[in-house]
């Protein structure tokens, strides 16, 4: 994180009669950056997004914005913009009408409003379409101008809930480069919410993977997808191996683990006899036994060909698979019943904490 | 996750403030229904058991429900409640489809036309009618023009006069509840039914009439309760020989003071009411 | 083949129906212009005298105001009092939101001369006489379920989301209601408002047990000219009412579209 701080929530806790659905949850985000909070329905996001945007004001805890202490102000007193899952576009006003609202309840002068509305829907491409009703809309043009009218006012931050989900799949692909791309140019602070992870990968420079009122991970894409700080991250970012075992021994952060598919190694820090997962993604396993490196034997259960990727799933017995990632130049692929052996570099195997699943 | 010991912040219960600010929204209203419309029937419910000293007496009932003339008034009230009910959804039903298919000018005009009526009131629309139907009316006049009939028909105060008069009064309120049903009706519902072969007699009983069936509900009972109540219509179009349970309660307190007796005619009246409400209520809650 | 008879059917049906609802008070503009104390159809000339007369009619300008200012006052508070309700119902965070609508809307079954009887013996019991104070508050039982039905209906499709963006765009809770929720509610409200303007305006069966020899709403006065000396003064009274009410829907018709407004008289 580069800039200042510019939101920042510290120890916001909410709960819904007995549910506690925020659990102290801690989050800085810097000028410009977009951060997306990712997570299974249920975990939350939602809660604090609308805690932030001041719709469910925080039960304890404190939020900042832009150096302003705003766990009190009442939403309209904040400047966040919000685009809803649902756009939430009113729809007596035209799209014109629907941009300028912020900015007319704001009182500003009408050739300013103007202005705006006209930069706002450039933005999103729609600068054709002012006086259209909103019930003329297609869906992605609803969500553009939800995001016009979010972005005319200026906000100090950005809130998306679920923003992209009501489209279909390649519009949402090119939306999720477009916006990002539109972020950037107008230099907004943005808060994405998302359980969709391709979503999160593409469109944030950080993402906080929540679980059950909690940020488990607050970190960059490349970093959430190499270094999973949880069982629960890892397994809700992309694809991976897992193998339950028993720690035998370590050192300098290292442990050995005894698993049904032999003795292996990963990064961790357990006392011997505690039960582990030790995890790998599937990029690093090659064909092979590899020096030095954890390696394990199966047989191919099944070999899916994804175009630049093959996916080769191995049945190494005792209940334990192992899932492998080959680029398309792998000299020789397996075919299904070969007896193969998979190895893995040690310092891209993990070891969790079994019982947190 | 180490912290997980850390001691849990201590969280005041936050009083649900949401559900507070819905219990002062519906307080007004539910007063005025509490304090100017259940307390009141509930002391009617109390007055029609009061001889005129202020004793307990069962006499009333006994009056409306042992003689023979006002079980008449009662099947009088029923009759006028049914037939016009009937009526009104006959001809309802099969229009609003028409009223949902119209487009334009034309869906603007005929909407027009069941809002307007309800602006005149049902005494002048009464009245209208019997303008229309005396033997030297309008109607006679145009059957004797077209050759049709020789001598006027005598039709007003009549019973035919009465169900005409209501049938055309209480019209709008089944039309507009069946029409706001089948105009959110789906054509694509039908479609898909047809597709899969069903005739459409089948569409019709299977699909299209359990989706109007709200409408339909509300339309009957709304008509059936104003029909069956109804005192301008009987007052001017029949008058004194079809006797209503509504003509005898305002008799009853506006001329005899028997206000032990009107309050019972009362009571059978909304007890009448209440069991075709409760009935189309019950009807509608049915699974499809 | 079957399924375009039952077309035709309906449009004849729709035709007639149209037709018929509109005999009556075709019958009452043409009588008020009948030239003679009379109504002869078909008329034998015209004449606007009766116009002239209708302010002239025996306590006509007191029983006007009295209806009107008991329906407008009446209207106006169902309009506050069953919107809140509705709101509160519809968003359905009230233990038997359900079993609360019913009882707002089950007046509008119940036969209003029993109201009526009702209302008579409790007031008196309770020694309520001012009847002025009386119409309103029994009228705001006519009122009030027409509003608690229509706007209830209304609510349950309408998005709250609206007035969260509202909020967030800079509205405060009340301005985003306003801004928002109203404009977006307006056939309800519009809706609402007539029936229970008109349902009030044309009360005959609650009130005529709650005036006296002084105070008569129109309803009762009208009935009363009807039963003593009818003339062709009624129908142009009713024809100015039926016109001023024309233009109210063709005004609604242009704002929200009727149809909208049909769809949501349920
Ligand atoms: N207003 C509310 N009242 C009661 N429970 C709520 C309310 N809003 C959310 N919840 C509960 O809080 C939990 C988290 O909801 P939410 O923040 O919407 O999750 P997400 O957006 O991650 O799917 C859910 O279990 C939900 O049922
Ligand atoms: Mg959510």
């Amino acid at each position: 994180m580069s800039a200042a701080p510019h939101l920042v929530i510290s120890g916001v806790s909410k709960r819904f009669g007995a549910t506690t659905v925020l659990d102290r949850v801690d989050l800085t985000i810097g000028r410009g950056e977009l951060v997306t909070l990712l997570g299974p329905s249920g975990c939350g996001k939602t809660t604090l997004l609308r805690a932030i945007a001041g719709l469910a004001p925080p039960d304890t805890g404190t939020i900042s914005l832009a150096g302003r202490d705003v766990t009190d102000v009442p939403p309209h007193r904040r400047n966040v913009g919000v685009v809803f899952q649902s756009y939430a576009l009113f729809p007596h006003l035209t799209v014109a009408g629907n941009v300028a609202f912020g900015l007319k309840v704001r009182g500003a002068p009408k050739a300013e409003i103007d202005r705006a509305v006209e930069r706002a829907l450039a933005l999103v491409k729609l600068g054709h379409l002012g006086g259209r009703r909103i019930s003329a809309l297609s869906g992605g043009q609803q969500q553009r101008v939800a995001l016009a009218r979010a972005i005319a006012v200026e906000p100090d931050v950005l809130l998306f809930d679920e923003a992209l989900s009501a489209l279909d799949r390649k519009l949402r692909e090119e939306m999720q480069v477009e916006l990002r791309r539109l972020l950037q140019e107008v230099k907004a602070t943005a808060i994405f919410v998302t359980h969709d992870q391709d979503e999160a990968l593409t469109m944030s420079d950080r993402v906080a993977v929540m679980n059950k009122g909690r940020i488990e991970q607050l970190a960059a894409p490349r970093e959430l997808y190499a270094r999973p700080a949880s069982l629960f991250a890892l397994n809700f970012v992309g694809l991976s191996t897992r193998i339950a075992g028993q720690v035998v021994g370590g050192h300098d952060g290292m442990v050995d683990v005894v698993t049904p598919v032999g003795r292996l190694s990963a990064r961790g820090a357990f006392q011997p006899g505690a039960s582990v997962i030790i995890a790998t993604r599937p990029e690093q396993l090659r064909l092979g036994a590899g020096d030095g490196a954890n390696s394990a034997s199966g047989r191919v259960r099944s070999v899916v060909f994804q175009g630049s990727r093959t996916l080769v799933d191995v049945d190494a017995g005792a209940g334990a698979s192992l899932l492998a990632e080959l680029s398309g130049r792998e000299a020789e692929l397996p075919r299904v019943h070969d007896e193969v052996r998979f190895a893995w570099p040690v310092a891209e195997t993990f070891a969790f904490a079994a019982e947190a699943s | 996750m180490t912290d997980a010991v850390l001691p849990a912040p201590i969280v005041k219960p936050a009083p649900d403030r949401e559900r507070l600010a819905a219990f002062g929204f519906v307080a007004p209203s539910v007063l005025i229904i509490a304090l100017v419309f259940v307390l009141p029937l509930a002391l009617l419910l109390g007055v029609s058991v009061l001889d005129a000293k202020g004793g307990v007496t069962s006499a009333h009932y006994v009056r409306l429900l042992g003689t023979p003339y006002y079980l008449g008034v009662i099947w009088n009230s029923l009759r006028l409640g049914l037939l016009t009910t009937l009526i009104a959804f006959l001809i309802s039903y099969p229009a609003a489809f028409a009223l949902a298919r119209a487009r334009g000018a034309l869906r603007s005009i005929l909407l027009a036309t069941l809002f307007l009526p309800l602006a005149a009131s049902v005494i002048v629309k009464a009245f209208a009618w019997t303008i229309l139907l005396r033997s030297d009316g309008l109607i006679n006049t145009v059957l004797i023009a077209l050759g049709l009939i020789e001598d006027p028909i005598r039709m007003i105060f009549t019973q035919t006069a009465l169900i005409v008069g209501a049938v055309n009064i209480f019209l709008p309120f089944m039309v507009l509840p069946i029409y706001a049903v089948v105009a959110q009706l789906d054509g694509r519902y039908a479609e898909a039914a047809a597709t899969l072969g069903a005739s459409p007699f089948v569409v019709f009983f299977r699909v299209i009439l359990p989706l109007t069936l709200p409408g339909i509900i509300a339309g009957v009972a709304l008509v059936f309760s104003l029909s069956v109540s109804a005192y301008v219509v009987p007052t001017l179009l029949i008058g004194e020989k079809y006797p209503t349970l509504a003509t005898t309660i305002a008799k009853a307190y506006l001329l005899a003071r028997e206000p032990g007796f009107g309050a019972a005619a009362g009571v059978v009246l909304l007890a009448i009411a209440v069991i075709v409400v409760a009935l189309s209520a019950m009807l509608s809650r049915e699974p499809k | 083949m079957m399924s375009r008879i039952a077309i035709i059917i309906c449009w004849v049906l729709a035709i007639g129906l149209a037709l018929f609802l509109l005999l009556p008070l075709v019958v009452i503009a043409a009588a008020s212009f009948s030239p003679t104390p009379v109504f002869d159809l078909p008329l034998s000339g015209a004449s606007t005298r009766w116009y002239g007369r209708i302010g002239r009619l025996d306590g006509f300008w007191p029983s006007l105001s009295l209806s009107l200012q008991i329906a407008v006052l009446s209207t106006a508070l169902s309009l506050v009092a069953g919107t809140l309700a509705a709101i509160a119902i519809a968003r359905g965070r009230l233990p038997g939101a359900t079993a609360l609508g019913t009882l707002l809307v089950s007046p509008l079954m119940m036969p209003g001369l029993v109201l009526g009887i009702a209302l008579l013996q409790y007031f008196r019991m309770i020694g309520f006489t001012a009847t002025w104070s009386a119409l309103l508050v029994a009228h705001l039982v006519v009122t009030l379920p027409y509003v608690a039905r229509t706007m209830i209906a209304g609510l349950s499709r309408f998005d709250f989301t609206l007035i969260e963006a509202a909020r967030t765009l800079g509205c405060t809770y009340a301005g985003s209601v306003i801004r928002v929720m109203v404009p977006a509610l307006a056939p309800s409200f519009l809706i609402a408002g007539l029936f229970s303007l008109l349902a009030s305006f044309d009360n005959y069966p609650v009130s005529i047990f709650l005036t006296d020899v002084r105070s008569k709403t129109l309803p009762i006065r009208m009935l009363q000219y009807i039963e003593e000396a009818p003339d062709p003064t009624l129908a142009a009274l009713s024809t100015l009412i039926l016109a001023g009410t024309l233009v109210l829907l063709l005004i609604s018709d242009r704002l929200v579209g009727l149809h909208r407004m049909a769809g949501t008289a349920d």
